[in-house]
Parts: C-alpha cells; sequence; structure tokens
C-alpha cells in the first residue's frame, strides 16, 4: 500500500510541503474512474520529490498580535528534513532537524540541540498551530484509515472530490474521522478533524493554489483550531526548487547548528 | 510484708488512701485534670494511629505493596527496557504470609486525546490480582478490564476529564516499546475509575498485561508487587525475597514511598511529643498538690517522726498518695477516651477537607484506632512521671525537723 502519512493528514501534507518534499503529478487522470485510493496515492505523489530546497512565510495570527516568520527546509526523500528560522532576528537560527520519526530543535539561545521526547511531539512547533507530529510522521499512516469517497461536484473545470477518512480502532490517531477535500488533480483544497462524536476541531484550508518551481500545487495554507477563529498560522511558499542537490550533511546535528 | 522503713506496705497504703481522702473537693478537680489530659491525649493519639495506618495503607495500595520486586536500575530510569521475565514457578518463593502478588509493567506514556495531551503512568495489570491495590475495590463507571488479555483502557475520573473524553471513545498512547522504539496506538476506554486520592486518577491509567506486552513486544515485567498478611514481618519477607531473586531488587514500600513513610515516621515521634507536652503540664499541678498536702501535715508528719517512723517511710507514703492519684486520674482517663471513642469509631467524614488531605496522601474518611499499646505505655508513662512529680514533696517530707514541727 502506497503511503499517504496522516495521523494529521492534511497539516502533514502541508508540513512536508514545508519541508518542501512537493513533486509534481504529471498527469491528470484520465477517466472517471477514480477510486478514494488513487486519489489518495495521487496527492501522495504530488508532495513527492528526491530532494527540495524551499523558502517559506509563516504567519501566526492570535487575538492579540501576530507575527511573520520566514524559514528555509530542505528535504531528502521523505525521512529527512532541516528546517531554520531566517526571520525575524529573534527566531533567526531556531531549527528542527527530523530523522525518520525522530526530531531535534536547536535554539541559539541556549546553543543546545534537544532531542525531542515523545512528550513533547504533540506541542506546538514554534508556537504555531502545528504540531510536532505533524512535522515527524512518516508515510506508513495510510494502513491506519478507511477511505470513501463521499461526494464529488464538478467546479472551474476540475471535479472536486470529498474524502471520509475513518482511522481503525487501534490506530494511534486522535480524531474520530478526517475529511479530505481533493482536486482531480491531486490539489489539496482542504482537510477538516473532526473529534469522535463528530465535532470538527480543527480545519487545515488551502488559501491559493498556484504553480512555483514548476509544479502546481497549494501555495498557501492556513490551519485552524475550530473553536478559536482568531487564532490561525498561515504558511506560503516563496520559492521553491525541487530536486535540488542536498548534501548528506545538511541532516546531521552538527548542521542543525548552523555550521 | 513490709516496705520502705519497716513499715507495712498495707498500713502505707491505708495512709496515703486517707490522706486523699482529707481533701475530697481539692483531689477531685486534680483528678479530672489529670482524667481530661489522659482522655485528650489517648484521643489524639488513636487520631494519629488512624492517620498513620491510613498513610501507611494508601502508599501500600498506590500500586506499592509491602515490597516490590524490581530491575535494580528501574527507579533510576523506569521504562519497558529495565524490565525482567518472570520464570513459572517463582511464587514458590513467596512466604506463607502473603496475602497477594501482582505482576505489572508500569511506564511513563504520554495519552492523548483529541484535545489534550497528558503524561501519565501506563500500567499492565492482570485485573485478577489486583485486588491488591486500590483497583481492585476502586468504583469503575463503564466496565472493569476483563482479563490481562483485554487491550482496552481504565482511566482515572480527574484524567478523563482533562482530557475531555468518555467511556467508549478512543485515545492514543505513545510510549517506548522494549526496543527503544516509539510505540503508539489506540486504545479504547473501557471505564472510568475513581480513587480516594485524587491523584492516582491522574497518574495511572490500566490495560490488559499481556496486551501491553503485545505492543511493546516484550514477555517482560517490570514489577511484582506483594501484600503481606503481617506487616510486622515485612523485615524478614524482604530478605528471603531478595534471597532468591538474586539479579533484582527486593524494595520495601518506605523506600518506594520515602514521603509516605516519613510521615507515618513523624507521627509516631508526635505522639510522644504531645504525651509530655500535655503531661509535663499536668506534673506542675501534681507536685503542687503534693507539697500543699506536705505542709498542712508538717505537725502530724513531725509527729510521726518523733515517734519512729523512718524518713524512707515518709517518702514512701508520698510516693504512694502521688502515685494512687495518677493511677485513678489515668484510669478514669482512659475510660473517658474509650467511651468518646466509641463515638468516631467508626470513621470521621472529613470530605470537606478533601483536596487539602489527598495531598498528605489520607483518605477523606479517616479511622482512628484504639491501640491497647498505646494505653499501656500512656499507663507507664504516667505513673512513671507520678514518681518524679514526688520527688520533690517527699524531700520537703523528710527535711521535716520532728521538733520545729511539733513546737508550731
Amino acid at each position: 500500500m502506497r503511503q499517504y502519512r496522516t495521523v494529521r493528514g492534511h497539516q502533514q501534507r502541508v508540513a512536508r510541503r514545508v519541508l518542501g518534499t512537493v513533486a509534481v503529478a504529471c498527469t491528470l487522470p484520465a477517466s472517471a474512474e477514480v477510486s478514494a485510493q488513487s486519489l489518495i496515492e495521487g496527492a501522495l505523489d504530488l508532495t513527492r520529490g528526491t530532494s527540495s530546497y524551499t523558502e517559506l512565510s509563516m504567519t501566526i495570527h492570535r487575538p492579540s498580535w501576530e507575527r511573520t516568520l520566514s524559514l528555509v527546509a530542505w528535504t531528502r526523500g521523505r525521512e529527512d528534513a532541516l528546517i531554520r528560522f531566517t526571520a525575524p532576528p529573534k527566531d533567526a537560527g531556531t531549527a528542527t532537524l527530523k530523522k525518520g520519526e525522530r526530531m531535534w530543535t536547536y535554539a541559539p539561545k541556549i546553543g543546545r540541540e534537544i532531542r525531542l521526547p515523545s512528550s513533547m511531539m504533540s506541542q506546538q512547533w514554534a508556537g504555531s498551530d502545528f504540531s510536532y507530529n505533524d512535522l515527524s510522521r512518516t508515510d506508513n499512516y495510510l494502513r491506519y484509515y478507511d477511505f470513501e469517497i463521499v461526494h464529488a461536484e464538478h467546479r472551474d473545470g476540475h471535479t472536486i472530490y470529498t474524502l471520509d477518512m475513518v482511522p481503525h480502532d487501534d490506530a494511534p490517531v486522535v480524531w474520530g474521522k478526517e475529511t479530505l477535500v481533493l482536486r482531480d488533480d491531486y490539489v489539496t483544497l482542504s482537510q477538516t478533524f473532526y473529534d469522535q462524536e463528530l465535532e470538527p476541531v480543527k480545519r487545515m484550508e488551502t488559501l491559493t493554489v498556484g504553480e512555483l518551481g514548476g509544479r502546481t500545487f497549494a501555495l498557501a495554507m492556513r490551519m485552524q483550531t475550530v473553536d478559536k477563529p482568531d487564532s490561525w498560522t498561515e504558511i506560503r511558499y516563496v520559492a521553491a526548487d525541487f530536486d535540488a542537490v542536498v548534501d548528506d550533511s545538511r541532516f546531521t546535528t552538527f548542521a542543525l547548528r548552523g555550521r | 510484708m513490709t516496705l520502705a522503713g519497716g513499715m507495712p506496705a498495707r498500713l502505707l497504703l491505708q495512709l496515703s488512701w486517707r490522706n486523699i481522702w482529707r481533701h475530697r473537693r481539692r483531689n477531685a478537680i486534680l483528678l479530672s485534670a489529670i482524667a481530661v489530659a489522659v482522655a485528650g491525649v489517648m484521643l489524639l493519639n488513636t487520631m494519629m494511629r488512624g492517620m498513620q495506618q491510613d498513610m501507611m495503607n494508601t502508599a501500600i495500595e498506590n500500586l506499592t505493596g509491602h515490597a516490590k520486586i524490581l530491575e535494580p536500575s528501574y527507579l533510576d530510569d523506569p521504562g519497558i527496557e529495565r524490565g525482567f521475565a518472570v520464570d513459572d514457578g517463582w511464587q514458590r518463593a513467596l512466604p506463607d504470609h502473603v496475602q497477594g502478588w501482582a505482576s505489572r509493567i508500569r511506564i511513563p506514556a504520554v495519552v492523548m486525546s483529541e484535545r489534550e495531551t497528558r503524561g501519565i503512568q501506563l500500567v499492565g495489570v492482570d485485573p485478577a490480582l489486583e485486588s491488591i491495590s486500590f483497583l481492585g475495590d476502586a468504583d469503575v463507571q463503564g466496565e472493569r478490564l476483563s482479563g490481562p488479555d483485554d487491550a482496552r483502557i481504565l482511566v482515572g475520573a480527574l484524567l478523563a476529564e482533562a482530557l475531555d473524553t468518555a467511556t467508549g471513545r478512543r485515545l492514543v498512547l505513545v510510549t517506548q516499546g522494549a526496543d527503544g522504539r516509539t510505540r503508539e496506538a489506540g486504545f479504547r476506554i473501557a471505564g472510568i475509575y475513581r480513587a480516594e486520592i485524587a491523584g492516582l486518577e491522574r497518574a495511572f491509567v490500566f490495560t490488559g498485561l499481556t496486551a501491553l506486552q503485545r505492543l511493546l513486544d516484550t514477555d517482560n515485567v517490570t514489577e511484582i508487587s506483594i501484600r503481606l498478611d503481617d506487616e510486622d514481618r515485612e523485615t524478614s519477607t524482604i530478605e528471603a525475597l531478595a534471597g532468591s531473586f538474586e539479579n533484582l531488587s527486593v524494595v520495601s514500600w518506605r523506600q518506594l514511598e520515602p514521603q509516605a513513610a516519613a510521615m507515618v515516621e513523624v507521627s509516631g515521634v508526635t505522639i510522644y511529643i504531645l504525651f509530655v507536652i500535655v503531661m509535663g503540664a499536668l506534673i506542675f499541678g501534681l507536685v503542687n498538690t503534693l507539697v500543699t498536702a506536705v505542709m498542712e501535715r508538717l505537725q502530724e508528719l513531725g509527729m510521726l517522726r518523733a515517734i519512729g517512723m523512718r524518713p524512707r517511710a515518709v517518702v514512701a507514703q508520698v510516693v504512694v498518695e502521688s502515685s494512687v492519684i495518677m493511677a485513678i486520674g489515668v484510669a478514669a482517663g482512659l475510660a473517658l477516651a474509650r467511651a468518646v471513642f466509641a463515638f468516631v469509631a467508626d470513621g470521621i467524614d472529613l470530605t470537606a477537607f478533601d483536596d487539602s488531605l489527598a495531598s498528605f496522601g489520607m483518605r477523606p474518611t479517616f479511622v482512628p484506632v484504639f491501640d491497647i499499646r498505646d494505653v499501656v505505655l500512656i499507663a507507664v508513662l504516667s505513673l512513671a512521671l507520678s514518681v518524679l512529680a514526688s520527688f520533690y514533696p517527699a524531700r520537703r517530707a523528710v527535711k521535716i525537723k520532728p521538733l520545729e514541727a511539733l513546737r508550731r
């Protein structure tokens, strides 16, 4: 089974895009013969690449303040990634390294890298609405879900599919259900996370779909908790170079320190 | 039979007894003071003993037992990689006076609901063996675990509230497997338990032992908890067990729950301190009464000396008088304490102070304990004090010069 990593499905896919593992689906689906499985695999393929370099901006909005951070990310395959904040100066140098499911962070102020214990993995990443888990999930989460296309409609020359993803009983997924809205060219439009009473808890929405680095994908996304309309995190791609050459030494705790 | 100074003991007693009856009112007041003080100390004592017992039981039921068999480094860094294998016949090593035992896996874990994340202790149990811990008789809303194979979880009521979850829903648990890698899985909540100590509800999540072993990829357990019938044999049992589990540590609850053990010890000492303070104050009353009694009888004592009573007999007379007063007072006091105790013997409801008590590891209702050893202790110590108290009055009595006394 091909992997759609998703304990927190879309967040995480975005996270992976943050990490730059975006690749192009070259062809649109040829026929109306579309299964939930093929859609999800297609969406996965869209976010796949051997290595990449991306520049992003992240805006964290709270009722009383808002701040925008700039970051750069290198990725290799689906396992390894390094993200470093470049602005504002207060955050510049702070970095997160992911190797498989393990993560480290580095804060220049204390001059140490910290291996994140599992207890911290569900905490917020850099104060955003994303958690470390969203960044760290690997690909084999597809096996934890049952998928079903519950709705399809035509809009702006595309077919828009709504998928229900229901986690299995023993899956390490807290959600009762996730719904995923995909375009027929595999661009994700939104993803909603429901609690076990099937009330929506978190929602991720694509704000802009566009072309960057030769690929068409969601260029801007907003993650937000449903009952906190004044708090959200937006991520925008500024530049992307897919299939960039990234050195192996990029993904070491030494590189994490920015040397 | 003769006592000090060649005087028959019976005569001495008679003399003292009559002296006491000469001043009924004065002595009655003194007697009531002693009785009330002794009753007070005894009742406080029963409460202290009750508290002590309660803290100890709580510590022991708090998944501790009287003793635990552990891998030596487990306490420094709890985790499944510090578990050990249990042979089939290991129970043979147990002494006879063991009330029960339970093997468990107890490891730190993170529990997540849709909205919240908490750090907890994940405990894999065989529910049939848990009669030795608080889990055995805890109130469970929903279902209990059906057996060691049950892969559902039991969650404390306060934790369930904090996680905003309910019976029948799923939680995700994250912990470390035997190979050091992260394990995570969804668990359905079988039931929600209530514990008398609120902290336990936040701390422990239970699941089936075999089910947890499967998740962690291991056949090991991290602890065997043992509860004894007779807590006085704790030390010898621990020694016996330590002999049969050579590579493992056998640890007493006093080491596992040092705070509770310290509280138990401190309250033991507090009993003596209280006794000394209350009885110390009383002693001055007794001394005063005895001195007055001696001074009133200056002429009489002078006469007795003049007709040949030995100084020792005079001393003996005062000592006997003091002891008789004390003995009657203590007897009355203990009787009073026993009578009052009958009203509170079933337990005192302290639900109103629930939270603050829980922080001391105590239950909201606590049962005072009337220990016969304390009765004996109080009686013996009181009599010893009364002898001590008669020293000064007796000295005064001995110093009386017959001539001067008679001339008055």
